[in-house]
């Protein structure tokens, strides 16, 4: 199994909400998309409710996204057999008698008007996990800028690059903010049964000159920095970048949210989104939109390659730094599968390959 | 001392700690004999820290005298409900005041809370056995509910003085014969040996409740499967030895085959990496993880922030950066 640091296993748990797809590209055509390794055909009803069913028809190992959306069934584009939103096959084309236990599986959905998930685990597990939420992607407080990226990696490597953003200097001077260079300040980290957040406070730094202009700022103000980051649930980053400019409320803040889905054990969906609560028009968007696309195409990059050189030869025992605390961390909830999942609590089996 | 102040200045270099919160008593209410329901919420309405059944959490309580308690509660409300936490809190008469702290709470006050943490998670399975006395119902609650959702087959032995002294029956009436109540004075003691006479490979037993009953399904499941029984003791967390009170003790190397002596001033990493045998190591703060190493045996004082509970207790692995032995010999796969 190619699962980078993770151990051996797949690296993330099936009992969780993933985001299948913007809740804008679901809609009256099937929109076929794989969640833990599982295929998934998502489509709305007439009345607008999302669907999510097993992608592949039970009559021919044909995919139900390359069918059509009627009313508020789907009908596959080769078997003709025609499946309600539960996943129960209703009609046949070539007999009246619809056959005997003819269906698909229908999964848990939750559509928040900014992102679809599903739940591919336990379905009787969905309704006792609250979905993460991400109201500021709605809050007309905040502006955001953001786009998918599908990564040829284990989800576990994108853990590992959100728990730890120091390497940001390297991977793109020129987005980094320079309170990131030299040695960073204490890290604090938080734990939950579920949870994993920490913070680093920085004294006063200059601002990267992007940063500067979009805040307002001369290019050599120098303010203090406050950087979080929280692993909220298998499938949610929310991290943030805060300058706190005296006398400025609220704090003008940058909120990181990676929503990331396992696709298989080799493959993970991104999406990415920059939301701030300062500069919210659409001239500052068209600034940041491309400093920022072109930071997670590089960091696609190297998580690519990092997974490719685990491929090639295989995990190997790493030399962690006490930067690494949170990355441990979420390594710790990752291995250890919550209830419902593999039949026993496993130990922690990072970096012991 | 080296010890001691090479702790303070590392810790002021990682803190890892757990979610702490100021949470507001939304509801307290006697819901058995001497039983009182508490209803924490975050103040300004925010959802609070997931969790899953069988986990708990800190309070941080005062004493009328003013002493800080820190106490161990169940949450045993709704996991989907991340508006609010439920705790079921048994007011103990010998106890050093955190009962009676929780039970003095009204409706409006602020509680310093620590976790949730889960050291007795619900594992799946297709047919479960829990058995609770008393108090011991509150991390069962959460869990007979998942158990029914998901469609296991599930029995429960709910055991108590009488019935008065049983709090959340009533909810568990909805079960119907699934729940069996177990008051002492009108029933006499639950026929333990009966309901565990026939271990199965398909079901797995959560008990919790007093010493008494721990140590009776304890001795009955030595029948059953490894890793069939999961229990929950209510004691208090083991406090972290007082620094200074460090002790020499004898290092054996077994792939090494070597025997060495840990000073009560240095650490079991430095005399390691003395002696000439490669280890890796990082923080040297007992976070980072990259120390760790295989125990094969002695009694580890763990110190790090790395392995939880469960890890320490079973004592396979440790880090040498910071952790020691409490017996006078620690031999470890090196």
């Amino acid at each position: 199994m190619a699962t980078a640091n993770a151990g051996p296993g797949r690296g993330y748990p099936v009992n969780a909400w993933y985001v299948l797809a913007r809740s804008d590209e679901v809609g009256g055509r099937p929109l076929g998309r794989r969640v833990a390794d599982t295929p998934v055909v998502a489509y709305r009803t007439a009345g607008g409710t999302a669907v999510a069913l097993e992608d592949r028809c039970a009559h021919r190992p044909y995919p139900l996204s390359l069918g059509r959306v009627a009313g508020d069934t789907i009908v596959s584009g080769y078997t003709g057999f025609v499946y309600g939103p539960d996943g129960v096959c209703v009609s046949v084309p070539t007999q009246d008698r619809v056959p005997h236990g003819a269906r698909v599986r229908a999964f848990p959905v939750h559509d928040d008007g900014t992102f679809v998930r599903v739940w591919t685990g336990d379905p009787a597990l969905a309704a006792r996990r609250v979905p993460p939420r991400t109201p500021w992607l709605r809050d007309a407080g905040w502006a955001t800028v953001g786009d998918r990226l599908d990564t040829a990696a284990n989800v576990v490597l994108l853990h590992e690059n959100f728990a730890d953003i120091t390497h940001v200097a390297v991977v793109d001077p020129f987005i980094a903010p320079p309170a990131l260079h030299g040695p960073p300040p204490p890290l604090e980290v938080a734990l939950s049964e579920t949870s994993v957040s920490f913070s680093r406070q920085y004294a006063p730094a200059p601002l990267a000159d992007w940063h500067a202009a979009a805040l307002g700022l001369p290019a050599d103000a120098r303010h203090p920095q406050r950087e979080t980051g929280a692993f909220v649930a298998p499938g949610l980053w929310v991290n943030t970048w805060e300058v706190q400019v005296a006398g400025v409320e609220p704090v003008p803040t940058f909120r990181f949210t990676h929503a990331i889905t396992p696709v298989d054990a080799g493959h993970t969906a991104h999406e990415w989104r920059v939301s701030r609560n300062f500069a919210l028009d659409a001239a500052t968007d068209a600034t940041l939109a491309p400093i920022f696309a072109e930071y997670y195409r590089r960091v696609r990059g190297v998580l690519e390659t990092m997974q490719a050189v685990v491929d090639r030869d295989g995990p190997r025992r790493e030399v962690a730094v006490a930067a690494d605390a949170a990355v441990l961390a979420v390594r710790r909830l990752l291995a250890q599968e919550p209830a419902g999942e593999n039949g026993t609590r496993r130990r922690r089996t990072a970096a012991r390959a | 001392m080296t010890t001691a102040a090479g702790t303070a200045t590392t810790r002021t270099a990682t803190i890892v700690r757990e979610v702490e919160a100021d949470l507001v008593v939304r509801d307290v209410r006697p819901v058995a004999d001497g039983v009182v329901a508490v209803e924490l919420a975050d103040p300004a309405g925010a959802p609070l820290p997931a969790w899953t059944p069988g986990a708990h959490v800190d309070l941080v309580l005062r004493t009328d005298a003013g002493e800080e308690l820190v106490r161990q509660y169940s949450l045993c409300g709704d996991p989907a409900d991340d508006s609010r936490w439920r705790l079921g809190v048994l007011l103990a008469a010998d106890g050093r005041g955190g009962s009676a702290a929780v039970h003095a709470l009204r409706p409006g006050a602020t509680v310093r809370t620590r976790g949730p943490r889960n050291h007795f998670p619900l594992v799946a399975s297709p047919r479960y056995l829990f058995v609770a006395g008393g108090i011991g119902i509150t991390p069962l609650l959460p869990m007979v509910a998942e158990a029914d959702a998901t469609g296991a087959d599930w029995t429960l032995l709910y055991g108590g003085r009488s019935r008065a002294s049983m709090a959340f029956a009533d909810e568990l009436a909805r079960h119907g014969d699934r729940v069996t109540l177990a008051p002492q004075d009108e029933t006499g003691l639950p026929d333990l040996a009966a309901l565990l006479a026939d271990p199965r490979p398909d079901t797995l037993v959560y008990c919790c409740g007093p010493e008494g009953l721990l140590a009776a399904v304890e001795e009955l499941c030595t029948a059953w499967p490894p890793g069939a029984l999961h229990l929950e003791r209510f004691s208090a967390r083991p406090q972290e030895p007082a620094a200074g009170a460090d002790a020499e003790f004898e290092l054996v190397l077994q792939r090494s085959g070597l025997t060495l002596t840990v000073p009560a001033d240095r650490t079991v990493f430095e005399v390691v990496e003395d002696a000439g045998v490669s280890v890796l190591g990082s923080c040297l703060e007992g976070v980072c993880g990259t120390c760790e190493t295989e125990v094969v045996d002695g009694d580890v004082d763990h110190r790090d922030s790395v392995l939880n509970a469960d890890e320490r207790a079973a004592n396979e692995f440790m880090m040498i950066c910071v952790s020691r032995c409490r017996s006078g010999r620690l031999t470890l796969d090196l």
